[in-house]
């Protein structure tokens, strides 16, 4: 049987013609769409995504006696950074208060999210860093009383499972 | 607290001395359509090689150069992975050596650093640092995601997808923190885009009034789209030599200092840290200001800016910032961004930051003006060309071609643009010295770069 390469070929286009975007000058402008999707992964930060549908906030200790800092990481971190020991899981307080904050009006493509919407950073009791999120309702100040809202049904698999609402006093 | 190791803090000595000579760049344009990328690239190029009073012919100079550092942020934008090859190419250099740096908007800074290494380490003479960057293939939204996703992929980007809101929370935090005011703030973007009028290459000049930018669109609160830089088509490019060439190649050369930084890409993980002193700061100046804010940098601050300061004030000798230093070029992405870094850099003290605008130091005339070439906010971020570009503008305030490269009709020709009959120059005087900022995505990389006039 002669195999493909043994023999000549007739080759059609089987593609989309691009559009001409413009052509207002002596120039063409064409288009070349795609559409993609990359196979991401969480690597050893999966149980803080999987808590988050558990209604948890993991964090990632360092317990290592030799090193200097034992910082709290949140977002967590599998390796710390000082001393290189591998960190532990921690449970972080679901209770905070607003750092800083800002109310996003004009997204990027692909905004997931209804706009304008406050995104607030919010500090936790016993967490060295300050925790990015978004309030679900209300309005921040700096200072600000907050609790964390999981979406643990139907969850997105992503950041966007956590978010902030203020506490009622 | 985190405390720097000893060994981290040395201050770099460059084995030879390193020195800028030229500088060339295109238009800067929302929509570039006339011109393949290469073919921009090369306007920029040739610009530099022709038009900077250089001893040699374009050709003896092309023939003189060992080395190309080429800025790039992103391959999203090109849409082309090894995009310097294609340039390399396109400009003739094969087979000479180029790098491809990536330091997301601190691009254009990080290459000429990589290019200066080059001279210093004895690996070149002759180095062409170039850069560019074409965000037109997309719409602003498609932008706006793709510079987001300099942003943690994983903590950040999804929320917001767009780089206004990484520093927006930074602003509302400063302006508690260090009482400025939004009017301040629209200040620096009125300055800016005011500058860029007398810039022929500017892509958003404009004679704008504080309550026009406060009741501009809201981006991200409290940042109002005319306190945001756009997104740009275009190139730059610089020359770098050892101290033979630099003489044989001109009559005005200009030394270079400079030095980096970085921090971690996401703001909120910047823990509590000692504030490197710069030469001028004594120990414990900042004790009551730690006190209150109770950590540094906080949501207020660089670290990233003021460790590049720490280092090239020191490689330069430069003592009292706003007393040695002529004219800036700062980072202007966004007009908070400009005010933190005053006091990373030292032109005040940190807390006092708005008094460099409102003292009227910053402004042409003043004490240190920053961005006269109109910077991000009126000229360009074509974001691997930018750092550059900021560099030619102070190196050509040095040599007193301000006008040469602003006022002369051929750029504004060049540009397809009338030269406005209130055009105004903006040469500083007997300008010596200069420095320019490069930063990237919420200050995770920042290069410090002094110039300092050699004749």
């Amino acid at each position: 049987m002669t195999k493909p390469y043994e023999g000549p070929l007739a080759t059609q286009f089987i593609g989309t013609p691009s559009e001409i975007y413009d052509e207002s000058g002596d120039f063409w402008v064409v288009d070349f769409p795609r559409s993609i999707t990359h196979h991401h992964t969480y690597g050893l930060l999966t149980p803080f995504f999987k808590g988050l549908t558990e209604g948890k906030l993991m964090a990632t200790k360092c317990t290592n006696p030799e090193c200097t800092e034992n910082s709290t990481w949140l977002p967590p971190r599998a390796d710390c950074p000082d001393c290189y020991a591998r960190t532990e899981w921690v449970e972080a307080p679901t209770v905070g208060k607003i750092y800083a904050y800002t109310m996003l009006d004009y997204a990027g493509i692909g905004i997931e999210m209804e706009t304008p919407y406050w995104q607030v950073d919010v500090q936790l009791e016993g967490v060295d860093t300050i925790f990015k999120g978004w309030l679900k309702q209300g309005k921040p100040v700096t200072g600000m009383p907050v609790r964390a809202e999981f979406r643990t049904n139907n969850p997105t698999h992503t950041i966007l499972d956590v978010c902030w609402v203020p506490i009622e006093d | 607290m985190i405390k720097f190791g000893k060994g981290n803090l040395r201050v770099p000595q460059w084995s030879r001395r390193v020195f800028m000579v030229a500088g060339g760049c295109t238009p800067f344009r929302k929509y570039f359509p006339e011109y393949k990328l290469e073919e921009l690239v090369m306007m920029g190029y040739k610009m530099m090689l022709e038009d900077n009073d250089l001893k040699m012919s374009p050709k003896e100079i092309k023939d003189s150069i060992q080395y190309c550092a080429y800025g790039e942020f992103a391959d999203h934008f090109q849409d082309q992975l090894l995009c310097e090859a294609k340039i390399h190419d396109y400009l003739g250099l094969d087979p000479l050596w180029n790098n491809g740096i990536k330091t997301g908007g601190a691009t254009g800074g990080a290459a000429v650093l990589n290019g200066a290494m080059a001279v210093a380490s004895g690996y070149a003479d002759t180095v062409l640092v170039c850069g560019w960057e074409r965000m037109d293939e997309v719409d602003t939204r498609t932008g706006n995601f793709y510079i987001s996703t300099a942003a943690c992929k994983d903590f950040e980007t999804r929320m917001g997808r767009i780089y206004s809101s990484y520093y927006a929370p930074m602003a509302n935090r400063f302006a508690e923190a260090y009482n400025l005011s939004e009017v301040t703030r629209a200040k620096v973007a009125v300055k800016n885009r005011g500058y860029a009028m007398s810039n022929p290459n500017a892509q958003q000049p404009g004679h704008h009034t504080v309550d026009e930018v406060l009741a501009s669109r809201m981006s991200a609160y409290p940042l109002r789209f005319l306190e945001c830089c756009a997104m740009t088509a275009g190139s730059a490019s610089v020359l770098l030599c050892n101290e033979e060439m630099a003489y044989k190649l001109s009559d005005h050369p200009v030394e270079l200092f400079m030095a980096g930084g970085t921090h971690t890409l996401r703001v909120a993980d910047r823990r509590h840290m000692e504030i490197p002193l710069l030469p001028n700061e004594p120990e414990g100046m900042y004790d009551e200001l730690l006190a209150d804010s109770g950590r540094w940098p906080g949501f207020e601050s660089f670290l990233a800016a003021r460790f590049a300061a720490y280092l090239a004030y020191r490689m330069a000798g430069v003592h009292e910032p706003l007393e040695e230093l002529d004219l800036v070029e700062l980072h202007d992405a966004f007009t908070i961004s400009d005010i933190q870094t005053y006091g990373d850099i030292g032109l005040r003290p940190y807390g006092q930051e708005p008094d460099y605008i409102e003292s009227g130091d910053a402004y042409f005339g003043g004490k240190c003006p920053s961005n006269l070439s109109g910077g991000l906010l009126g000229t360009m971020h074509a974001v691997g060309a930018t750092g550059i570009w900021q560099a030619a503008e102070v190196l050509w305030q040095i040599q007193g071609k301000y006008d040469k490269f602003h006022g002369e009709d051929k750029w504004w020709q060049r540009a397809g643009k009338q030269k406005p009959a209130d055009w105004k120059s903006l040469q500083v005087p007997d300008a010596k010295q200069g420095l320019w900022i490069s930063h990237a995505g919420v200050g995770s990389h920042v290069t410090c770069g002094i110039l300092r006039k050699a004749w």
